[in-house]
């Protein structure tokens, strides 16, 4: 178990700076593509519309915050700026899933012709 | 209550990414200034609501990758309780954190005290309380 710790600690050290930054960062870019892929996917498929919401927030919410914040990870001087993009995709993203959900709910609108 | 004002001068910083003093002065001006929020309840049902969207996102992306590896056949409604009269904007929170994890759609709120939750399952079928 200390190896594993040790090698844990060292992992996070490299992290911070040099090389393996980079490769973090690339990490987290391309397991946003797979989430993005995977979601784009299960859309053709046939499922109900309901299903279809629930993949389309593991891939438009969770992979693109991925996607952000790997390059986020990266720093320079657009960082503020990739946070605000990061809150405001969560909430959009849920927010707008939440109404399609509503929407697509039959006893969910009220009729408008009379 | 400040959490109002700590929320609109965070998202000002972001935004400006700017620590002059001239900045700070026209943020805290700003932030005082937008009319108050008619929000007011004890920091005893806030606590809760901090805890649950601190653990929301792990949660969030482990249920991702479980969608992601197993197949999900099963899906349903599912009635929630809660108790009735909450306030507003924690109704909202509480919709929000359900719909962010990907297993849990929020359908509707019925003002009795129920939220309706869509729901993928791998396992038992959830028997779907409209179809008779």
């Amino acid at each position: 178990m200390d190896e594993i710790a040790a090698f844990l600690i060292i992992i996070t050290l490299e992290l911070v700076g040099g090389k393996m930054r980079e490769a973090f960062s690339y990490f987290l870019l391309i397991s946003g593509l797979i989430f993005w892929a995977w979601g784009t996917i299960t859309i053709l498929e046939k499922r109900s519309v309901l299903y279809k919401l629930h993949s389309i927030s593991v891939s438009d919410t969770l992979g693109s915050i991925l996607i952000v914040l790997g390059l986020a990870w990266r720093g320079g001087h657009k960082l503020s700026l990739l946070i605000l993009a990061i809150i405001s995709l969560a909430l959009w993203n849920t927010m707008l899933g939440y109404v399609l959900a509503y929407c697509s709910n039959e006893q969910g609108g009220k009729k408008l012709d009379g | 209550m400040i959490l109002h004002l700590f929320f609109r001068l965070g998202i000002w910083f972001l935004l400006t990414s700017d620590f002059s003093p001239a900045n700070i002065m026209i943020g805290m001006a700003v932030a005082f200034v937008l009319p108050k929020p008619p929000i007011s309840f004890p920091l005893r049902e806030w606590l809760p609501v901090f805890a649950r969207g601190i653990l929301m996102l792990p949660q969030a992306y482990k249920e991702a990758i479980e969608m992601m590896i197993f197949p999900h056949r099963y899906e349903g409604l599912q009635l929630e309780k809660v108790r009735p009269g909450r306030p507003d904007f924690l109704i909202f929170l509480d919709i929000f954190f359900i719909t962010f994890t990907p297993k849990t759609v929020v359908i509707k709120y019925h003002k009795e005290g129920w939220y309706e939750v869509h729901k993928v399952k791998r396992h038992q079928l959830i028997i779907d309380g409209k179809q008779k």
